[in-house]
């Protein structure tokens, strides 16, 4: 091939199994990707040690390089807790979802993405999205078909649903952040700190800067007097708690309980 | 960007070309101070007996077949990811690909590269991902990709985070419904089955979505079931078998002990089909036999010729 001088990594019927789970899972969180690989390590090197996890993924996306792919990392908004997802580096569009879905659900998708674009909060009414039916391409939809449509982009993890309204889930943004930015580029808005694109966040009343949760939480780690970084006005918002893996954990391991076969808990 | 229906795929190329516009700009200057001393050596191979000295025109002109030649190798490599890409999309809905759809959507006016074009995607779909590109059918050149990966062992499929369980799990009730029935199953007969679970072919499913279209679309289509009308009947009649990719893909031993667990029986309970399973899986079995000599007998030829 053409002379590279990186060192491409190797892949073995482990990572082959890994990624071919990650690909059908569409988006994993990290406790779950970690569990996942060492379930490809059971199937396949039974009495191999377990790659760090950054490692392993780094190995696997030197290989996906020369296809124009990569396992991202990325981080919810809401929560901070980290996710991952096979996305694709080359392409712009939303043409993963193009295959899962007929044309007028995803035009309804990209109403609901301008919504939740143009919105102050990041989140777009039900209502306000089933206002849009009769403006959809393609065949004729009826809102009650709609509001079954909307479910199918939750049950797929492209939106997240609260209280009626909708936002774009973290794996949307992990896989459309780069579309996004360039198709809506007026529209979009940007967090202050990590500089990514921002759906939800808190915003400074005074200068109009935005962060997203999980960086205010960093940001303002352990500091009795937030202040905005732009404007220096105090920063009027409560500030969340950083993420701790290990107390997820413990959540996770009370869900999964409920299975017979676990591998040994560290 | 969001388009017509061929954005079902992958975008088109075009896009894809502007987008990498800049990048090849960027990659261009870092690798052209790099590659030029050797692609002049490379070029005074080639010229032969010419003089060693190069003119300033002469070097223009070669440096500009260098630089076509590796945009030409980068357009390659591009499509070739693409291709993979759109083989691994498309698979994932378990449909059927054919020439003309790649050719159609990715491959474009490279379609004289086909071969080599598509060998290099098998390869990376082979290494990478462990599947393998089988021509499905040679006359009208549909491809579907083979998982390589070993078969899990029953303890270890619980583990797997597994996917596409509920639809897998209603194909495999339809395939039992047909097996038992020897072979084929009337249409009425599938839906009536359906109705006992609750389903309702136009009536929107919160697993299945709507199951008229899950079954005649998605599943026909798949090649997991054939439709075919049955001869002489009025009003006509339709009756559901086995597709080719069933047969492919599971085994009626799986399918019989599927439905034994369903009624808490023995696959043994059901005499006719057990044997006919049996016969199935020696078939089976004598296949795999003989695809692994074949292999084998292709390695030692190739090992015999790199001895020399």
């Amino acid at each position: 091939m053409q002379g590279s001088t990186r060192r491409m990594g190797v892949m073995t019927d482990v990572h082959r199994r890994f990624l071919q789970l990650l690909m059908t899972h569409g988006v994993l969180e990290e406790w779950d990707v970690k569990r996942l690989q060492r379930h490809c390590y059971k199937v396949h090197d039974r009495n191999a040690t377990v790659d760090k996890l950054e490692d392993f993924i780094n190995n696997i996306n030197s290989v996906l390089e020369s296809l124009y792919i990569e396992i991202k990392r990325g981080v919810t908004e809401d929560d901070g807790r980290p996710i991952y997802a096979l996305v694709n580096l080359a392409t712009t569009s939303i043409s993963k979802m193009a295959t899962d879905f007929a044309e007028n659900e995803l035009d309804l998708f990209r109403k609901a993405l301008e919504l939740i674009i143009d919105s102050e909060t990041g989140f777009a009414s039900s209502t306000n999205i089933l206002n849009l039916v009769d403006q959809l391409k393609g065949k004729k939809m009826r809102k009650k078909e709609a509001e079954q449509v909307l479910q199918k982009f939750v049950q797929s993890k492209w939106l997240i649903e609260k209280e009626g309204e909708f936002t774009l889930h973290g794996r949307a943004i992990l896989e459309m952040e780069q579309y996004i930015r360039e198709t809506y580029p007026d529209a979009v808005k940007i967090c202050n700190i990590c500089h990514s694109l921002l759906i939800q966040g808190q915003s400074c009343e005074t200068c109009g800067i935005r962060m997203h949760l999980p960086c205010v939480a960093k940001y303002f780690q352990s500091n009795a007097e937030p202040r905005c970084p732009h404007c220096n006005d105090y920063w009027p918002h409560e500030i969340p708690e950083v993420f701790d893996p290990e107390k997820q954990r413990e959540a996770g391991i009370s869900k999964s309980n409920k299975k017979s076969l676990r591998s040994r808990q560290h | 960007m969001l388009q017509t229906p061929e954005s079902r795929g992958l975008p088109v190329p075009q896009a894809e070309g502007e987008k990498d516009g800049g990048h090849d700009g960027e990659t261009r200057a870092r690798t052209a101070s790099q590659e030029r001393p050797k692609e002049e050596l490379g070029a005074g191979r080639e010229e032969g007996a010419a003089e060693p000295a190069l003119t300033r025109k002469g070097a223009r002109a070669l440096a500009a077949k260098a630089l076509a030649r590796r945009r030409a190798c980068r357009r390659m490599n591009r499509t070739v990811a693409e291709l993979v890409q759109f083989l691994l999309v498309k698979d994932k809905k378990k449909s059927p690909i054919t020439r003309s759809e790649m050719v159609k959507y990715v491959i474009g006016d490279l379609k004289a590269l086909f071969p080599d074009i598509i060998a290099r995607a098998a390869e990376h779909l082979r290494y990478v991902f462990g599947f393998e590109l089988k021509q499905f059918d040679r006359k009208h050149h549909t491809y579907i990709l083979i998982n390589k990966l070993k078969p899990l062992e029953e303890e270890e499929e619980e583990e797997d985070l597994g996917g596409d369980g509920p639809r897998l799990g209603l194909l495999m009730m339809i395939l039992g419904l047909i097996y038992m029935r020897g072979n084929r199953a009337r249409e009425a007969q599938v839906w009536e089955m359906l109705h006992r679970l609750g389903m309702q072919p136009a009536k929107y499913h919160f697993l299945f979505g709507y199951p008229k279209r899950l079954i005649m679309e998605d599943f026909v289509q798949q090649r997991y079931l054939s439709y075919r009308r049955v001869p002489h009947t009025s009003p006509p009649e339709y009756e559901f078998s086995w597709g080719p990719r069933s047969n492919l893909e599971i085994s009626k031993m799986k399918v019989l002990g599927f439905v034994a667990k369903l009624h808490k029986k023995e696959p043994q309970h059901w005499p006719v089909q057990y044997r006919e399973a049996l016969a199935d899986e020696a078939d089976r079995a004598r296949a795999k036999a003989r695809a692994e000599a074949s292999m084998r007998a292709r390695a030692s030829a190739r090992a015999g010729i790199h001895l020399w």
